[in-house]
């Protein structure tokens, strides 16, 4: 029997999958690393550790879960977290760590950039936000701040073009983790020349492009050893994490949106145009065969509810914060919609789409003497979820939405989809235990096996039921609610940046 | 309780028990001049606060103790309080030779101590890597002095053996407490974080499960199942993770030799190194080391 591999290079850990060839799920492992923070705004990765952590998961999830069934693995295909960028020099040495999507460093460097008349065309012709994540930003905050490493790098890549290149012994990058760049033309697909010159770099310090089919080579002898791959193993480049969740999220065709809530969260469409908006609020990345994702990102997802567990929720025992999570929900069901008129701005690690404000704060607002630790509770996932629809809404200036389809961890607890499905009032499907990139990276790998004629086919093979209806009369509280939410978000912006100020100030 | 004060070589009740270097009670009622200046000592100190408020300097830092608290002092500190003077109040403290001078190690596995010597070598890393001297809340350190006093004193039959027992509890009390106090219980993610800066810091050290569970506050058992259900890999291989990949580093700067590579990154022996290096990544050291070097 003959089986694919997907390999996601996550944000906090490698995920492995084994698809069979008609896409039934044969097994999954995950092995974590950590992300350093050495300064407030720095978040780092160590390329060597997430190296080292895919080849042990991948090794061990081989020998024990897919030779024992005689499964025979045809072709690794690979996703990642979008925006990181890992400066090497001539040799291929990693000049320190990765620096991943959610630093910060290049605040002031984004800043100027986005309010100048370059800035509007530089977003406009590659797609992507002026903003900190972008690795335009961080290429260049690089050139200002730390010339010595600048100077010394031969190419600045993305961990997944790193991790190949061990695997292989080439540079490559896909079109849609380039995509996610800020320097890469999303119209023309090459280099953009304006980016390229603000980062003060030119194209041969990044690797060569190449499409999300395109196989990068051989695995390295050595590795085909130690893993027990043959060598007509087929490597797959394969697309970013947010590209694949969409194309594994059932929204493939008009009027259809994903959710996608983790720790952080983002409300995406797909379609063959970019949303040009005049705000630069969304992002539009290639998916391939021009096919482009277009959403709203926000930084203040499950993780905010995770922080709210931690600090008001009951432990029974220690660290076990999904009892207490599981509690604070039960708790939570026993108000009603709208939380008796106790609103929450979830701002806590600033917030991009759609306000992209890094001051931005988190509020609770309305409290009154009748207000009970079920109302905070209440009040902090809709919150949340408010934010989630503030994206929503955006997007349906650009497009029309009809139903939507939600994952990751935190969308797809129950009385969160039912929320979303309500706030949106929209009807909302969503798969059990479901690892959407995961099938979106196994889509790919099977459209280039010859599986599927085409990406259009092979995305209308993922279709779910709708198991959550709108409850009207909650959407009506829910809305009333919102256009507060909506405007002290942005009516508080002075406030926001001088409250930011002094925080600062206090924290050094 | 009546005061008292216990002194090796002076004290007839300690004449069993030459570890102990002193025992005391005090009750302060008037503040003298330089009743409490700066030491420091070869001693392991505890004090216990049973009445009043005590400003202390530990260590270079600024505590404030209240009843129910308890000071650990390591051999080599220095501790006094502010401006020199003993504040008002009741405390009770106790001296303990060490073998050694720390941070030798071996500080409380005396012959005297009933612990096993994976026991004590645990309970004294987490002692030494304990930055925060001051333990909240510690009732049951006030009862075990209280006992132990009270054996001292009446020396009742079977008082040596638990004398001796009433300080290795003392120990384990104190490591406990402190293995709880540096963490939440609610954060695993922070905790791990945490966790995997101290054996970075100390990658050459022979980890054992019993010391790491212990650096975050959690029994063997309910720590295996944590790191794995998080990492997905059980404690030893997720070191193991750490030290490859430090390894892998030190053989891309090819300016160290392979042996030196395997003792700093925690490997018994080069060929340790070697073969672990191999099952993974299919190459040798040197081999790899070689495909990392620079173009000709």
């Amino acid at each position: 029997m003959n089986c694919i591999i997907t390999i996601e290079l996550g944000t906090n850990a490698v995920r492995v999958c084994a698809f069979d060839l008609q896409a039934n799920v044969i097994g999954y492992v995950k092995g974590s690393y950590p992300t350093f923070h050495a300064e407030p705004d720095y978040s780092e990765q160590d390329p060597e550790q997430i190296f080292i952590t895919m080849l042990y998961v991948l090794k061990n999830f081989l020998t024990e879960k897919i030779y024992p069934k005689k499964y025979k693995v045809d072709c690794i295909c690979f996703s990642a977290s979008m925006h990181s960028v890992l400066a090497i020099d001539k040799n291929g040495v990693p000049l320190g760590n990765a620096i991943t999507w959610s630093d910060n460093r290049g605040k002031k460097e984004a800043e100027k950039l986005k309010s100048s008349s370059l800035g509007k065309k530089i977003y406009t012709a590659t797609g992507t936000p002026i903003h900190p994540m972008s690795p335009l930003i961080k290429i260049t905050w690089l050139k200002n701040n730390d010339k010595e490493k600048f100077k010394k790098t031969y190419k600045f890549l993305s961990i997944k073009s790193y991790i190949i290149q061990q695997l292989t012994g080439e540079y490559f990058i896909d079109y849609s983790l380039a995509s996610a760049t800020g320097l890469l033309n999303i119209h023309t697909k090459n280099w953009e020349a304006d980016a390229l010159q603000y980062a003060g770099i030119t194209a041969d310090k990044l690797p060569d492009l190449a499409p999300v089919f395109h196989s990068p080579g051989k695995l390295r002898k050595e590795y085909q050893t130690s893993l027990g791959l043959s060598a007509g193993l087929k490597i797959i480049i394969g697309s970013s994490d947010g590209c694949l969740a969409t194309l594994g999220g059932a929204v493939w065709g008009e009027g259809k949106a994903t959710i996608t809530i983790e720790d952080s969260g983002a409300v995406r469409v797909v379609g063959k145009k970019v949303i040009q908006d005049e705000k630069q609020r969304f992002f539009n990345y290639l998916l391939a065969e021009n096919y482009y994702v277009s959403g709203g990102p926000t930084n203040n997802g499950g993780l905010i509810f995770e922080w709210f567990a931690k600090q008001f929720g009951d432990f029974k025992s220690l660290f076990d914060i999904d009892y207490s999570i599981e509690n604070l929900i039960n708790d939570a069901s026993k108000v009603t919609a709208g939380s008796n008129g106790l609103l929450f701005l979830p701002y806590l690690l600033g917030e991009r789409a759609p306000i992209w404000n890094a001051n931005a704060k988190g509020a609770y607002f309305g409290l009154n003497i009748n207000h009970e630790r079920q109302h905070f509770i209440r009040a902090t996932i809709e919150g949340i979820l408010y934010q989630i629809y503030s994206i929503g809404k955006t997007l349906e200036e650009h497009r029309t939405i009809n139903s939507l389809s939600a994952n990751g961890t935190f969308a797809s607890i129950p009385f969160c989809t039912q929320m979303i499905a309500d706030i949106f009032n929209k009807p909302v499907n969503i798969r059990k235990n479901s690892d959407s990139i995961g099938l979106g990276a196994f889509l790919l790998s099977a459209i280039e096996m010859g599986i599927y004629k085409n990406i259009d086919e092979a995305a209308r093979t993922v279709v779910l039921p709708d198991t959550y209806k709108p409850e009207k009369q909650n959407h009506n509280i829910y809305i009333k609610y919102f256009k507060i939410f909506e405007r002290l978000s942005t009516k508080l912006f002075e406030d926001f940046e001088e409250i930011s100020n002094l925080q600062r100030m206090e924290n050094g | 309780m009546n005061q008292f004060h216990l002194q090796q070589e002076h004290s007839k009740e300690l004449q069993l028990f030459e570890h102990i270097a002193e025992f005391a009670l005090k009750k302060n009622n008037t503040i003298h001049l330089n009743s409490f200046p700066t030491e420091v000592t070869e001693c392991l100190r505890i004090y216990y606060i049973m009445d009043g408020k005590f400003n202390w300097i530990i260590n270079q830092q600024h505590h404030i103790l209240y009843p129910g608290d308890a000071a650990l002092i390591l051999p080599g500190q220095n501790f006094g309080a502010e401006n020199n003077v003993l504040d008002i109040g009741t405390l009770s403290w106790l001296h303990i030779y060490v073998d050694k001078p720390a941070p030798a190690g071996r500080m409380i596995s005396g012959k005297w101590s009933s612990l096993t010597k994976s026991e004590n070598l645990t309970i004294e890393k987490i002692l030494l890597l304990n930055n925060a001297p001051v333990l909240l809340k510690l009732k049951e350190a006030g009862l075990i002095l209280q006992d132990l006093h009270t054996e001292l004193v009446n020396q009742e039959i079977g008082y040596a053996t638990r004398v001796n027992h009433l300080l290795d509890q003392l120990f384990i009390l104190i490591t406990r407490q402190l293995t709880r106090q540096n963490n939440s219980g609610r954060d695993f993610p922070q905790t791990f974080m945490k966790l995997e800066q101290r054996l970075r810091k100390n990658l050459a050290h022979q980890w054992t499960v019993e010391e790491m569970a212990a650096l975050v506050g959690l029994g063997t058992t309910a720590f295996n199942e944590k790191v794995k259900n998080y990492s997905g890999f059980s404690p030893l291989n997720y070191l193991i993770n750490i030290r490859i990949s430090e390894a892998i580093k030190f053989l891309k700067k090819q300016d160290m030799n392979i042996t030196d590579i395997a003792l700093d990154t925690g490997f018994y022996s080069s060929q340790h190194f070697s073969t672990t290096f191999k099952k993974l990544t299919g190459y040798t050291p040197s081999e790899f080391r070689k495909i990392n070097s620079p173009k000709k």
